[in-house]
Order: structure tokens, then sequence, then C-alpha cells
């Protein structure tokens, strides 16, 4: 049977070919970056196939799509799959390259191969990159925003870039296909297409194996079945890893994208080094920070077989080359780390002193509560049409002050949610949005100092009456009572 | 490998000139047409990826006749002036929002020109490819450039404030007071066929600079 098979096919010759790989000093873990890294590749293909059965693109299926993910525990859990399969992938690249420069792995004849891989490394940050944009909230909108306009600091041409990234002159439906197509197809193709040159190029070369002065003494170490064990094991391992953070602490969904509230967004983890490079360099250099410096990084990378020439792949005696790994290693992680603290800073500050916006926290209330703005979703059952109504009115002219929850701004503007004030009279609350408030009130307990003007001439009593149903009907933890557009017209005198 | 039914050197083609330079036209046709068949599939596919910069754009939308008059009659006081603004992403279904914005005659170009030099000469990446002052006039969005609430007009003291933060303008849209990192962000403006148009842009909130981050809504 199986002569059979080889005979038409010559699969078999070919699997033993490839399983008799000769692995220079022995199976070793220390060969499991690359193949680990390959496992990750492999779980982002399978679950973002299957992503992409109940993932539509268009601006006003995105989110609901994604939000209907979400509401299925296993869809949830394969897109969290995906979600930190993409870190683990990025990790594991990372510290494949990282292996490969302090081995030294890159010299002679192995150039092409280390270039193919800074490439897929690249590519794999393209693929984090277009992929963050596609559930459309409010993170997903505002960061790929970020990124977006960093190409207006390509010199001449950059306005002309960046209105083909985003396929035209600002972000809408077009940039989720356009993105959505580049994640899915063109990037995946390319990947897949890079990893087959890396690992043809690896057979070629065949492994480097341990760097030691003289190669000729290490014994002939076997691919079958030592050094594939290890590897599965290691996949083993990343695998668990996924499915544990998965598990407990899947990402979770913003609301849905409002380019007209103020949002201030952060990046993933993995681009946070060039998140603090943009912060350090001065406003009007910021082509330094977006271009400039990030481009002198990745030729430095490139080029990196012929700027270490020394002859040996020991490290020890490559000492410039561990210097300059050593410093790049500082600046990325000093980076990283200092953005991620003066994010945590940011958030603690606005969290004490009032955020002028919505904040994560917040919307991430409004979301479990079924709430947004665009769409309710389906869990917000029991919410009456005018509560749904009213909280379009909300999100758009009070949600400012009092933010997305309700939880107000503190010092200036009280909370609506849990505020007894507004489940109380209607007949006062009423008056309060028809009329206004200024000065000092307190609210369980607490000062607010600010100024509301008066909405009878802005809004319509019938959206009066609905956003105070809203807020006094579903909002928080509020169950008071509706009141009706006759309730407003009667005190709108 | 040596069983392998397509070993190479299995060429019998004898060496004359004929025969290499039949071979040698065959191999630079092979590659002509292959750069035909990638051409053919390359122009139409980055045709079809470049930005419809018109689609997805703004749009002119007609200003409400009537407090487009008043306007015309106003003096130094600002105007309310009703659009219903309508818009459309791509393919998606056109969404129409009525709004208004701040109408303000321009009687000191002079002074207004010296009021807003962060219009005439940004000092960011700002987006106003539009003559800011058309017909006499200036039109404002409604949004305050802060945090993009609705800001109010002071007709007493003939100046615009902000309800949420508190940031002032005077009536020519420079900054007053507040936390607001710019001034009131103009829009185009232009007469057609004897009506009055504008077109909404939504500026990106908080920054100095003025970034177009929408024209809908």
């Amino acid at each position: 049977m199986i002569n059979w098979i080889e005979r038409r096919t010559g699969f078999v010759s070919m699997t033993k070919n490839f399983l008799t790989e000769d692995v220079p000093g022995g199976a070793s873990y220390w060969y499991v970056f690359g193949s680990a890294t390959l496992f990750a590749m492999i779980v982002q293909i399978v679950t973002g196939i299957f992503l992409t059965f109940f993932y539509a693109p268009s601006a006003m299926t995105a989110w609901e799509s994604t939000k209907a993910m979400y509401d299925h525990p296993f869809q949830h859990f394969v897109l969290s799959m995906h979600y930190w399969g993409a870190s683990a992938m990025i990790a594991l690249v990372f510290l494949h390259l990282l292996q490969v420069v302090i081995w030294g792995a890159y010299k002679s004849p192995r150039e092409i191969q280390w270039i193919v891989g800074v490439l897929l490394l690249l590519v794999t940050m393209v693929l984090g990159l277009t992929g963050y944009l596609l559930p459309w909230d409010m993170d997903a909108y505002f960061a790929s925003q970020v990124a977006i306009n960093l190409t207006l600091n390509v010199p001449i041409i950059g306005g002309w870039i960046q209105q083909f990234v985003q396929d035209g002159t600002t972000m809408g439906t077009l940039t989720i296909n356009r993105f959505f197509g580049l994640h899915v197809w063109l990037m995946p193709a390319v990947l897949v297409a890079l990893v087959a040159a890396h690992l043809a190029i690896f057979r070629w070369n065949g492994a480097a194996g341990p760097p030691v002065e003289d190669p000729r003494p290490l014994r002939k170490g076997r691919f079958w079945p030592d050094q594939l064990f290890m590897d599965t094991v290691a996949s083993l391992l990343v695998l668990i890893g996924i499915v544990a953070l998965s598990a407990f602490w899947p990402p979770f969904l913003d609301m849905k994208a409002d380019p007209t509230v103020a949002f201030t967004p952060y990046p993933a983890w993995y681009f946070l080094d060039l998140f603090g490079l943009l912060n350090l360099v001065p406003g009007n250099l910021e082509i330094l920070g977006a271009i400039v410096i990030p481009g002198i990084a990745t030729m430095l990378l490139l080029l990196l077989p012929w700027i270490d020439r020394s002859t040996t792949r020991v490290a020890g005696s490559r000492k410039f080359t561990m210097w300059l790994l050593g410093v790049s290693l500082a600046i990325i992680w000093g980076l990283t780390i200092w953005s991620q603290l003066s994010i945590m800073g940011k958030q603690a500050a606005a969290a004490a002193s009032g955020p002028p916006a919505v904040t994560a926290k917040e919307q991430a209330n409004l979301t479990k509560a079924g709430g947004s703005n665009a769409a309710p979703p389906s869990t917000s059952a029991g919410v009456s049409p005018a509560a749904k109504a009213g909280q379009a009115v909300y999100s758009q002219n009070c949600s400012s002050c009092h933010g997305a929850a309700g939880a107000g701004t503190p010092g200036n503007f009280p909370p609506l949610a849990g505020n007894p004030f507004v489940t109380g009279d209607p007949k006062q609350v009423i008056l309060t949005v028809l009329n206004g408030k200024t000065g000092p009130i307190q609210v369980n307990g607490q000062n607010y100092n600010g100024m509301m003007p008066p909405w009878k001439s802005s809004l319509s009593t019938k959206d009066v009456a609905n956003v105070i149903t809203y807020i006094r009907s579903a909002l928080g933890p509020n169950h008071a009572g509706a009141v009706t557009p006759a309730d407003v017209a009667k005190l709108k005198k | 490998m040596s069983s392998h039914a397509h070993a190479p050197g299995g060429f019998e083609e004898a060496e004359t000139p004929e025969g290499i330079s039949r071979r040698q036209w065959m191999a630079k046709a092979t590659i002509a047409i292959s750069g035909v068949i990638g051409l053919t599939l390359a122009i139409p596919i980055v045709g079809s990826l470049l930005p419809d910069v018109g689609a997805g754009g703004a749009t002119w939308t007609p200003l409400d006749e009537n407090t487009w008059k008043q306007l015309q009659s106003a003096t130094d006081k600002a105007v309310r002036i009703d659009i219903n603004l309508k818009s459309k992403d791509a393919y998606l279904p056109e969404q129409s929002s009525p709004q208004s914005v701040w109408g303000i005659k321009v009687k000191d170009p002079q002074k207004f020109m010296r009021d807003r030099s962060d219009l005439f000469t940004p000092a960011g990446k700002d987006m106003l490819p539009y003559p800011i002052v058309t017909l006499g006039f200036v039109l404002f969005s409604p949004i305050c450039p802060h945090l993009g609430c609705y800001y109010n007009y002071d007709a007493a003291n003939n100046k615009f404030a902000c309800p949420c933060h508190g940031s002032q303008f005077d009536h020519y849209g420079a900054r007053i007071a507040g936390p607001t990192a710019r001034g009131l962000d103009p829009l185009p403006l232009r007469e057609q066929s004897g009506t009055a148009q504008c077109e909404w842009i939504r500026y990106a909130p908080t920054i100095a600079d003025r970034l177009v981050v929408s024209y809908t809504a």
C-alpha cells in the first residue's frame, strides 16, 4: 500500500526526507522557538478562518457581528484565542529573533533566511495592526486612526498614503473593508509564502546548531522523533498559555466606534515602544518618532548580518553586536514599560479628577448593560423603546459631562446613575433638564459645582421625555418610572 | 531521487544554432507573456484600490433660507443657521440629521485675519483646503473644539461659551478662555445657483491641529 502511494506520488520518500533532517549537536529545547512561532501562526490561521464565519465587514455590521460573537460562548472563546494567539505569535517571533541574534545564526550562509525572518516580523506586526481595527469599537477606531494618521508624517505624499490606507478621506466602512482584505487575505498569503521560503532556506542550509568555534565534533542529532517531540511539547505549552489567557482574561469589546465622542486610545502592548517614542519626540519632530527612527531600526535589523562582521558565532567574541542588542533591548523595554506606566498614571489621574471623555470602564459598564448608542443589543430586553430612544439623545448631548454610564465628572458634573434626585420626583428632573442648573450641589455626599445648559430650546419635548425616561429607568442601577412627552409639555412654559 | 521519473539531463535536442535561437526566443516569449498576464491583472487591481476621494467626503448642504437671510441682514451678531445634514458612508444607506451652524458677518477682514491667525497661518497639520471667509461671512461648526459639546451663543456679550467645560470664544471664534486648544472650527461656504451651501466637517477634538475626523454627523 505504502509502495503503491510512493510510486504514484513520492510522498513517502518526501516525508522520510523531511523527518530525517540532521540536528547538529542533538535535539534541544533551545530549538523550539521557530516551531512554536509556526504553531502560533497555525492557531491564528485556524481560529481566523472560523472567525470569518461570523464576522461581517462594514461600518454597520462590524461591531454588531463582533458583539454577537461575544454573546456566544464558543465564538467568544475562538475570538479570545485569536486575540491571545496574536500576542503569543508576536512574543514568539521576538524570542525566536532574539535567540538567532544571540547565537549569531544569521551569519553566512544564512543572511537571506534572516532577511525573510525580519520580513515575517514586519508582516506579523501589520497583521496585528490591521486586525486591531476590525471589531470597530472605540479603541479599535481611535487607535487605528492614530496609526493611520502617522502616515501624514511622510513628506509630500503623506496625505495621499493616508487616503490610500483608509480608502477615502475619512475612516469609514471602506476602511473596514480594506483592513479586512489586508488582514484576512493579503497579509496571511504573504505570511505563508514567506514562511515557506523561510523553511525552504532553512532546509537548504541545515540547522545552524549551537554557536561553537568548531562545529565538526558535534554529534549528529535526529529531527524525528527527538526534536519533533520537543517542538510538540513547546506547541502544547503555547496552546495551554493561549487557552488559559482566553479563559481567564478574555478581551473586552468597547462600545461601538463613534467618531463624535472624544476618546483616548491606547495601543496593543507590542506597539507600546513606538507609542512611547512618539510621546517622547516633540510635536514638530513627530516625523522622527513616526518614520525616521523606526525606519532606521528596521534597516539595522535587516542589515545585521553585514553589521556584525566577526567570523565567529560565539556571543562572547561578538562584543559590539551584544552591546547593540543590549542597548536596543533596553530602549525597547524601557519605552514599553515607561508607556505602560504613563498610561496607568493617566488612567488613574482621569479616574481621580474626572475624565473629560468616556472612560473604558464606563464603556465596559455600558456594554455590559447592553447599551450602545448605535444598536442596543438584544440583552437590553426589558428596556422600553422610549428609553432606547433616550439613550441616543443621552449619548449625543449628556454623556460628555455625565459620562456614558452616568458616572459623572467629579467636582463638576454629578453622576446620574445611582443618584436619588434622578430617580426621585420626575417633575424636578424635567425642570432641571428644561432649564439647566448652575451652582454648587451635593450628590451622595460629594460636592459638584458645574454648569448645565437649559435644553428646552435645543431638544424636542419628546427627546426630553425619552432621555429622562432613559436616565431614570435604564442608566446604571436606576429603575424609576418613565415620563411622557405630555409631562414635559406641561412644565415647558 | 535517482528513481525520479523526471530526472534532469533528458534533453535530446541538438545544439544547432537554430535550436538555440528557437529556445532563446521561447524563453523570452514566455517572460513577455507572463509580463502581459501580470499587467493585465495588476492594472485593474491597482485601479480598484485607489481611493475615490469624492465618495465618503464632504457634501454640500443647502442652508435654511430664512436663517441665511437673517445672517445677511445681521450686523456683527452671530446667527444660528439650520441645515439638514445628509451624509453617506460609501455604499451604506444615506443618513439625515438636522444640525445648525453659526454664521458671522466679517465686517473687518483685517481684524478677523489678525484674530484668527490660527486659520490663516496654521502651525500644525491643519486640513483647511478652502477659503475661510466667503461672501463676507464665516461659518463655524457648532461643535466645541475642546471635547465635542455643542456650545452656546451669548448674544449680550457677543461671544460663544461652552457649557461643558467652560471654553469661551469671541464672535470671530478666537479662544478667550477655557481648556480648548484651538479656536472655533470654520466650515466651507459657497453660493451655488442662488442657494448658499455649506460643508459639514467634524474635526478631531482636544488637539490644536484641525484634523478631519468625519464628514458625517
